[in-house]
């Protein structure tokens, strides 16, 4: 991994190099939040912390890709943040190596922090036995956004599918009503989140963690269910329309949004584009999770904190970790984000209706964690590749898609 | 004196030829079409960045890209410049405007300027170990900027520079050397011997030679080189990412801020609106000194 080869030399900069320190009471944060919805939910917390006297001075970089270079040049070049958006594990394993983590199992044990965080977010936050993450913010990686008034006009009820069977057996009332039954875009990183949320959601947690787990199984390429997820990957891409290549998953939900397509199943952060266009939960669109899911693919969106910091910033770091995880912030920040909120006892007040569809999902049924807080990079890519070049490809049997991953295991791992 | 006679209206002034049917050539039309194909790969997208930019939302979710505005809107452009959020700090891309100068006039100095002097001193004085370091300038010139990205973040941290704008500028200078002391020191190598003798018979010393009779004479070279560094520094973005520090982001990185975003919401027409008011200084640049760098670049080839 890119980072790991730098951990020599970041160690080295990183004791011989002063930090430009941010004040006590100031807080150095690295970010990639910029869209509106972020930045308004970002504003909830810098608004409790100046209540706190605290700061918050940014760096805010955009990327898209398994290494945070952006991040890592900034603990290279001695100016490492005090609180960082970072998921990876693997950072934080080197932080550790470094002398740089913060860990708050202890503060989020006092607080009672932990025992109000749903089992999925505990486990994603944790590293090797410790909390290292301040969780901010829940996201489904598969959930069906769909439009109430094509649904009303078609004659169907999502509500009422229990299984995926229930689903296809309403495709065809949809199409001869004239409208698309399942939106469909085209790229690795919808291919990739519609094949794992799908294997969560088919297969469920203990084939899911065979494949993504941190040392994948071989023995999962056998799996009968796994077979049926990739039969469901290319019955659900076939949906596809003209217009399907190239096209990112906000354009695909717009087909929904303006009433061409009843549904699109992707990430629940759908909903931004959703309320971008006017529209609110349980009015224009409702939601549900995958009918007859047998486990929900959960993202945590989380900072991580710097340590071998002075005690003042240490304190503040602390307080940082608080406010993000107070129960009434907590849901302030998920009503301006369009997420979850952490915590299972935050003020269901501000909650809309995909929330509660959340909240109950993970309570009730569970979640797996997103591959990205657990496999490796490089095999994740894969599996993203495989799955598009499949979607891709209409000759491409289920085979083929077994040996392709088997291909790149051997590539990875082998 | 023999009068000239008028011409009778049936006479002609000159005889007439039948005219050959022009022949457009195979060869001819093919280019004429490589050249439209061309022009339409850069117009076309050009054409939807433009009219998405001055579109509703509203009609941008309808996913039709080609299609005319049904009603023009130039909010996107006020929000753009105004309004789009880089962190934060939502204060439009005209942070980066103005980061983008603060950033560019250091830099243009400084590589320049370098590269100037050590082009002048490789050309027309004996320097000892000239070839050699010319061999490397050559080499270095090669060298992928991601290979030498961290050693150079390691170097800046220690020089207590990384984080700044003249952390920024020192690295374009010390990225654009190779090519621009290339480009002066061939320049300058035709400067004749005669000149050089003179200046140096006259007690010109290193510093007065290249003040009073180089630089006046490098007016070409020095527009097609202000323009190769000025779209260069401008459309920057790796450099300014990763060398810029907090408040100091340049336009390019403001305008990837609000524009990537794998999970939140997108406004295409205020993205497109920002990403068009970014390409604009190097296209001004190129209308009004396009000629010049044409100029100098044909006056070094004629040199040459």
């Amino acid at each position: 991994m890119f980072h790991k080869t730098l951990i020599g030399v970041a160690t080295a900069l990183s004791l011989s190099v002063a930090p430009i320190a941010a004040k006590a009471t100031e807080l150095f944060v690295y970010h990639s939040w910029s869209a509106e919805s972020e930045v308004a939910a970002l504003n909830v917390l810098i608004d409790a912390l100046a209540k706190k006297g605290i700061t918050w001075s940014e760096i805010a970089i955009p990327h898209e890709s398994e290494s945070n270079v952006g991040l890592i040049n900034l603990v290279t070049g001695g100016n490492p943040p005090d609180v960082f958006i970072e998921s990876n594990p693997g950072f934080y394993r080197d932080l550790k190596q470094m002398g740089l983590a913060q860990p708050v199992t202890e503060l989020f044990n006092s607080e009672h922090i932990t025992e109000n965080l749903p089992p999925a977010v505990v486990q994603s936050i944790t590293v090797d036995g410790d909390i290292m993450k301040i969780p901010t913010a829940i996201h489904i990686d598969g959930m069906i956004y769909y439009n109430k008034a094509v649904a009303a006009a078609a004659g169907v009820d999502p509500t009422s599918w229990t299984s995926l069977d229930d689903m296809w057996a309403d495709e065809k009332k949809v199409e001869d009503a004239g409208y698309t039954f399942m939106a469909m875009g085209g790229n690795t990183f919808q291919a990739g989140y519609l094949f794992h949320a799908l294997v969560a959601a088919m297969a469920g947690p203990d084939i899911y963690y065979r494949l993504y787990g941190p040392e994948p199984d071989p023995t999962v390429f056998d799996e009968p269910a796994l077979r049926d997820v990739i039969d469901m990957h290319r019955r659900i891409t076939s949906q596809a329309d003209d217009g399907w290549v190239n096209r990112s998953w906000a354009d695909t939900t717009n087909t929904v949004i303006t009433g061409k397509a009843l549904m699109h199943l992707h990430g629940d952060w759908m909903k931004g584009q959703w309320r971008a266009a006017g529209a609110t939960a349980g009015n224009e669109f409702g939601c549900i999770n995958i009918p007859g899911t047998k486990a929900l693919s959960v993202t945590v969106d989380a900072f991580g904190l710097l340590g071998g910091v002075d005690e003042e910033t240490k304190q503040a770091e602390f307080e940082f970790a608080k406010i993000v995880t107070d129960p009434q912030i907590a849901a302030d920040f998920a009503a301006k984000k369009g997420s979850t909120p952490v915590r299972s006892d935050a003020p269901s007040g501000a909650m809309d209706i995909c929330n509660t569809v959340v909240l109950d999902g993970l309570r009730d049924i569970g979640g797996v964690q997103n591959p990205f807080n657990i496999t490796d990079g490089d095999w994740h890519m894969s599996i993203w590749n495989v799955l598009f070049e499949f979607q891709s490809d209409p000759n491409m049997t289920d085979d083929d898609v077994i040996a392709g991953l088997k291909d790149e295991y051997d590539a990875i791992f082998g | 004196m023999t009068d000239i006679l008028p011409l009778s209206p049936n006479q002609k002034a000159f005889k007439e030829y039948p005219k050959k049917p022009a022949k457009i050539k195979g060869s001819s039309i093919a280019i004429l079409i490589f050249l439209t194909m061309c022009a339409l790969f850069i117009a076309v997208p050009l054409y939807v960045m433009i009219v998405t930019s001055i579109k509703h939302m509203d009609q941008i979710r309808l996913g039709e890209i080609f299609s005319l505005p049904t009603q023009v809107t130039f909010e996107p452009w006020w929000k753009a410049w105004n309004e789009v959020c880089s962190g934060v700090q939502c204060e439009g891309v005209k942070v980066g405007f103005f980061n983008s100068l603060a950033i560019l006039f250091p830099s243009l100095i400084l590589s320049i300027g370098l590269s100037m002097v050590t082009g002048y001193a490789l050309a027309l004085w004996n320097v000892k170990w000239a070839g050699t370091f010319l061999f490397i300038l050559f080499t270095a010139a090669f060298v992928p900027f991601q290979i030498i990205m961290i050693p150079l973040i390691i170097l800046s941290g220690i020089i207590k520079v990384y984080g700044t704008i003249w952390g920024v500028a020192i690295v374009h200078a010390v990225l654009a050397m190779p090519l621009l002391t290339l480009i002066f020191r061939n320049y300058y190598k035709d400067i004749p011997n005669e000149i050089m003798s003179a200046a140096l018979m006259d007690s010109g010393s290193f510093w007065r030679i290249f003040f009073e009779i180089v630089l006046p004479m490098s007016g070409n070279i020095l527009i097609v080189v202000l323009i190769l560094q000025i779209t260069s520094i401008w459309n920057d973005f790796i450099i300014g990412l990763y060398f810029g520090g907090i408040g100091t982001k340049p336009m390019t990185v403001i305008l990837a801020n609000s524009v990537i975003t794998s999970r939140g919401e997108i406004s295409y027409n205020v993205d497109m609106a920002a990403a068009l008011l970014t390409a604009i200084p190097p296209l001004v640049i190129y209308f009004v000194l396009g000629k010049f760098f044409v100029q100098g670049i044909t006056a070094g080839a004629i040199k040459g």
